[in-house]
């Protein structure tokens, strides 16, 4: 959690906060962080990602807001044991198979010739 | 003060080359003494005098080059980083005069100390007191009424061209300084001879006259009342007096302008 | 406030530096001056610093004139200023002695963790002394630090390594005003984002708003300033 690498940040993607808490909303329902893990403090990760602390607090606190992580006093930062990780990833999920089923019908093809695409995807992981 | 130490110390980083080079060259100047071949005594003695003389004067020369070390500074920025230190600009302009006016006093005690040597290599027997006048209270006079005024003058200057050249061109309150320096240095020493003497004189070498004449015999009695004379009237404190003054004087400006000027 | 200008107007011999600058400074934020050569962010920093006195206006730091306030404000140049013959100790000792704030152990950390070569600055490439001025800078502890241009010819790893002691090193009641051109790099650290477009004021404005609104701090640069 404290490399640099996994956490995507882009500067022309909209506000850092809001890009923090979806990285960990993704990190989780990728199963890269699980519930009971412990956070880099704000301070350590905004120095891993040359970011101003004060964002990664606004982060840490809207993610806190939204029953996905806790603050444990003299210990640290947490996600949740009941953060809602399936929810999660059925969100993601389902974000995903939006963006393929847009960019399917922006082809043009029939529902057949999606599927059909995804089903050699898959095979081919 | 804190500060006023590491501005001391940084000063000597600054310039101990200048000040071992000042001391060091008089071993060349003693080197060159040595090497006076003139056969009569008295013409030898005066020769060696006058290259004492020379060291002296060369010496207060290279002490202003050392102390007017300004413009390298304001170039490379160092100037900047001064400025925002917490000491004054007073405290800037003390240190690096105290180092300079140390150096020129362990330079004219030398020089006082040739001069007792020099006056050894001729036979004149200089008793104890006017041994320690001579390699004390002489160059401390000597200085006092003149380096130490110049070192102070030339620091001014410095710091004002220094000053100006951030705000308009630098060369001119410069050059008006040094333009009216011979004027104000013509009324100064009028001035002074004016009053001088009003009260007593210090009596420096009184005894050296005697030593003179036991080792080169009686001059002609006029020659011998006149020296006594002098020596009886002593050098005149006012000068010594006003020149610490006016040094004074001189470096609260140049304190004054550092702390108030741009960079 | 830690600093406030007012109608602050800097006119040199030749050319304005900045005109008509009102802004306010409040502690704890990290703000970035941005804007191309010439548009007025050095003058900006060194008539904070004191270094400079302005034309017209009025500036203020904790409520007094800039230079009186000197020991409480960091102030790191653009300019290479440290002596040729200063090694790391040396500075160690110049700093100490002038500086209460001074923090030796802490610049000890940053000297190490900067890679700091233990030389005189003459033998010391232009990024280590970069680096080494960083120390000393960012080893006092002051509620105002004015940077212009601290990334200015640093190598990639260095300039990295920097902006990672910067987050490190800032505590939340202190204020960091951070001049540079290499807005996409420091980019993140600000919360705050002033553009200065030929000695004036193009634009205020909160880094993470202007996100809000699509634009990073880097794009909000180019269509500000060109």
């Amino acid at each position: 959690m404290t490399t640099k690498d996994v956490w995507i940040l882009d500067m022309d993607a909209g506000p850092i906060f809001e890009q923090i808490g979806r990285n960990v909303r993704r990190l989780l329902a990728r199963g890269d962080l699980r519930p009971g893990d412990k956070l880099p403090s704000a301070r350590e990760l905004a120095g891993t990602l040359g970011v101003n602390p004060n964002t990664i607090v606004h982060a840490y606190g809207e993610l806190e807001a939204q029953g996905i992580l806790e603050k444990r006093r003299g210990l640290g930062t947490f996600i949740r044991e009941d953060a809602p990780v399936k929810t999660m990833r059925d969100e993601m999920l389902k974000a995903s198979a939006e963006t393929f089923v847009n960019d399917a019908a922006a082809l043009g093809v029939v529902r057949y010739v999606a599927m059909e695409a995804l089903k050699e995807a898959w095979d081919a992981r | 003060m804190r500060g006023f130490k590491t501005l001391l110390w940084l000063e000597h980083r600054r310039s101990w080359v200048w000040l071992v080079s000042l001391l060091g060259s008089l071993a060349f100047w003693a080197w060159g003494i040595k090497q006076v071949r003139v056969m009569d005594v008295a013409e030898r003695f005066g020769i060696r005098a006058g290259l004492l003389g020379m060291a002296a004067a060369i010496g207060a020369l290279v002490l202003c080059l050392m102390i007017g070390r300004i413009r390298a500074e304001t170039r490379h920025g160092q100037y900047q980083v001064l400025l925002l230190t917490p000491p004054s600009g007073y405290a800037h302009i003390g240190a690096r005069y105290l180092y300079a006016a140390a150096t020129a006093f362990v330079y004219a005690v030398t020089i006082g100390f040739l001069c007792w040597w020099i006056a050894a290599l001729a036979g004149i027997h200089l008793d104890a007191r006017t041994l320690f006048e001579l390699t004390l209270a002489v160059p401390l006079y000597a200085i006092a009424v003149t380096v130490l005024p110049l070192l102070a003058w030339t620091l001014l200057l410095m710091v004002f061209i220094s000053a100006y050249r951030i705000s308009g061109p630098g060369w001119i309150p410069g050059t008006v300084m040094i333009l009216g320096t011979p004027f104000a240095v013509r009324w100064l020493i009028t001035g002074v001879g004016r009053i001088s003497y009003s009260l007593p004189g210090w009596r420096l070498l009184a005894n050296a006259p005697t030593a003179l004449i036991e080792r080169f015999g009686q001059p002609d009695v006029e020659g011998t009342l006149q020296m006594t004379s002098v020596i009886d009237r002593g050098v005149p404190i006012e000068p010594l007096l006003i020149m610490l003054a006016l040094t004074a004087a001189l470096l609260a400006i140049a304190g004054r302008i550092r702390q108030e000027v741009e960079a | 406030m830690l600093a406030r200008l007012r109608d602050v107007t800097k006119r040199y011999r030749t050319a304005e530096g900045v005109r008509d600058l009102t802004l306010d400074f409040p502690a704890g934020e990290i703000v970035g001056v941005l804007g191309l050569n010439g548009s007025g962010k050095s003058t900006l920093l060194k008539l904070i610093a004191g270094l400079l006195f302005p034309t017209t206006g009025m500036i203020t730091v904790f409520d007094r004139p800039p230079r009186g306030v000197r020991s409480r404000v960091v102030y790191l140049g653009e300019t290479d200023t440290l002596w040729p013959w200063m090694t790391p100790e040396d500075a160690e000792r110049f700093m100490g002695g002038l500086y209460p704030d001074f923090d030796p152990a802490r610049y000890r950390e940053l000297l190490d963790a900067l890679r700091v070569p233990m030389r005189k600055t003459k033998a010391m490439s232009k990024g280590e002394r970069g680096r080494l001025r960083l120390a000393m800078a960012l080893a006092r502890s002051a509620k105002l630090y004015l940077l212009d241009e601290p990334l200015a010819g640093i190598d990639l790893i260095s300039r990295e390594t920097i902006l990672t002691s910067l987050v490190r090193e800032w505590h939340t009641d202190e204020t960091i005003l951070l001049s540079t051109h290499e807005v996409a790099e420091a980019e993140g650290l600000f919360e705050r984002a002033i553009y200065l477009r030929d000695g004036r004021l193009a634009l205020d404005a909160r880094a993470e708003e202007l996100r809000e609104r699509g634009k990073s701090v880097v794009e909000t640069f180019k269509e500000v300033l060109s």
